[in-house]
């Protein structure tokens, strides 16, 4: 069977992006196509393939219009589909996009576009008062067993335990998980596409209220409405299209347990650091090599994670990293240089990979990192995670 | 359970399966099971039908002395379920029993001041009613 030694990533796109926007998923989701589409200066034709993940957005619980990928490829004109998946549950936009690229690496598809949407859900007073004038609830599942003691928001078990236990057994401080969100407010001043671009100081951190110690309203990603697409293809076709190719070098894809986050082997080193593992086992590049990370920041504790995992300090000594400057603008690692996910909103990861293209290709103007060639962008946590190394063409 | 009650009144209430019955109704008993591999000995929590050590089938529930050490906590200050509302700060944690290194389960830590937790500090489980015909197996700092 021909297979394809190369894949690039062509179209990058975002859809309006908001609180509340109105728009159904699937409005989102042509939004971002199109996006990608005009990029690239590619049309429906030039494609075969969709990958979705988790394809819901609009204000929950009503308005989820499930973006089905034979449905959308169809809709949209991608005909006939080649290939096409719905990934779940899986480790944010990564998996999505590690459809894409094996499918096309295996010669499955030629050229695929991976999307992901999301809704900003009702706030957590929102869903107390619906609940008012119901009866109990059910925990089942693997929830039987962590939600009857309260552990019904994921901050808890995402974050503010494996933060706490950071803390204890590295001496990990609450200024050093404050000088990450500092450091990304910064670098997200110059993206025009934040929603965040006021600059915050550590007091402004230290004055944010604990959801679950120690995690912090300012330590959890924004929640919003939006779709975000990228097109990937073959090494043929990669020059064939608008803008300069961004190179897949290596890729990995991780689960160590299914979704019980507080029983992970250990909380403070765990799948992130397996697909670490194998990603770079898969290139000739190492750390030293990285001009740019773009770590998944649902909550502090996780870009942390990953700067261990993928060996940009050692275990434990992120904080100290963090707080030295290395992860700033002009630093030695410029991370989540779009301001990450708390500044641009909740795209569960996309935007790491948008923003690696976008660094890739030299357009990022004011928070540009000067000749940047090799970025790593990586998602989720825990028991599932992935992560691409990409190149400048 | 009385139909009357609302979804403020308990926390969410656990469903069991075929699988994990055992351990609810051991807790209702307040004796604390964990399911364990009858030939290789380990302990498999959240219950499953095989072993992933040794991928034996002949598992069952055997019950654990209910002490251990805690293996990280956090004091939660929002909440996120109407039961919660009034119960802030409450503490959610992750106990390591001392029957097998890794073998953890979720409680919470009561009777604890917030300022003396500590990962590795001795705790005991405490059955506790914590609504009407739902005791849970929570867990207290142990002598």
């Amino acid at each position: 069977m021909k297979t394809n030694d190369r894949v690039a990533a062509v179209g990058v796109g975002y859809s309006r992006t908001g609180r509340r926007l109105g728009l159904s998923s699937w409005e989102l989701a042509v939004q971002a196509a199109k996006a990608a589409m005009d990029d690239a200066g590619m049309t429906p034709k030039d494609m075969d393939g969709v990958t979705v993940l988790w394809g819901v957005a609009g204000p929950a619980p009503a308005g989820l219009d499930v973006v089905e990928p034979m449905d959308f490829g169809y809709s949209l004109g991608i005909n006939p589909l080649n290939w096409y998946a719905a990934p779940s549950p899986a480790p944010a936009y990564v998996a999505a996009a590690l459809e894409a690229i094996a499918a096309i690496r295996a010669g499955f598809a030629h050229t695929v576009l991976t999307l992901r949407i999301i809704n900003q859900r009702l706030s957590s007073r929102q869903e107390i008062a619906s609940m008012a004038e119901s009866g109990p609830t059910e925990a089942t599942g693997e929830a039987q067993f962590t939600a009857p003691f309260g552990s019904v928001s994921p901050i808890f078990s995402i974050a503010s335990l494996p933060a706490q236990r950071h803390m204890e057994r590295f001496g990990t401080t609450e200024e050093q998980f404050g000088a990450h969100v500092v450091a990304q407010r910064y670098h997200a001043s110059m993206n025009d596409d934040a929603l965040f671009r006021d600059p915050l100081t550590i007091d402004d951190y230290l004055a944010s209220r604990y959801i679950a110690k120690p995690v912090r309203l300012l330590d959890c990603d924004y929640p919003v409405d939006s779709a975000s697409a990228i097109i990937f293809t073959t090494g043929d076709r990669a020059r064939d299209w608008r803008k300069k190719p961004v190179w897949v070098e290596s890729a990995a894809l991780s689960s160590t347990r299914y979704l019980s986050f507080e029983l992970i082997e250990d909380m403070n080193q765990n799948s992130p650091f397996h697909a670490a593992e194998q990603l770079w086992s898969r290139t000739d590049l190492t750390p030293d090599d990285v001009d740019c990370a773009q770590l998944y920041d649902g909550f502090t504790i996780i870009t942390f994670q990953w700067l261990e995992a993928l060996g940009f300090c050692g275990l434990g000594e992120a904080g100290p990293f963090v707080e030295e400057g290395n992860t700033r603008l002009g630093g030695k690692l410029p991370v989540n240089t779009d301001g990450g996910a708390c500044n641009v909103g909740r795209r569960h990861g996309a935007n790491f990979c948008i923003e690696s293209v976008r660094q890739l290709r030299g357009e990022c103007g004011e928070r540009q990192v000067p000749d940047a060639e090799v970025a790593v962008w990586a998602n989720a946590t825990g028991p599932f995670s992935g992560a691409v190394l990409m190149t400048g063409d | 359970m009385p139909t009357q009650l609302k979804a403020g009144d308990t926390p969410p209430v656990p469903v069991p399966t075929d699988v994990t019955r055992f351990f609810w109704e051991g807790v209702a008993r307040h004796e604390l099971l964990i399911l364990r591999c009858q030939s290789c000995g380990h302990y498999v929590h959240h219950p499953r039908i095989v072993c992933s050590r040794c991928q034996s089938t002949d598992l069952a529930p055997e019950q654990v002395s209910g002490r251990g050490t805690l293996y990280s906590h956090t004091v939660v200050m929002q909440a996120f379920h109407p039961y919660f509302v009034d119960k802030l700060p409450y503490v959610l944690a992750v106990v390591e029993l001392e029957e097998e290194p890794g073998l953890r389960l979720t409680t919470n830590i009561v009777d604890c001041p917030e300022d003396e937790l500590r990962i590795g500090m001795p705790v005991e489980v405490a059955f506790t009613e914590v609504a009407p015909g739902l005791t849970l197996p929570l867990f207290r700092r142990a002598a």
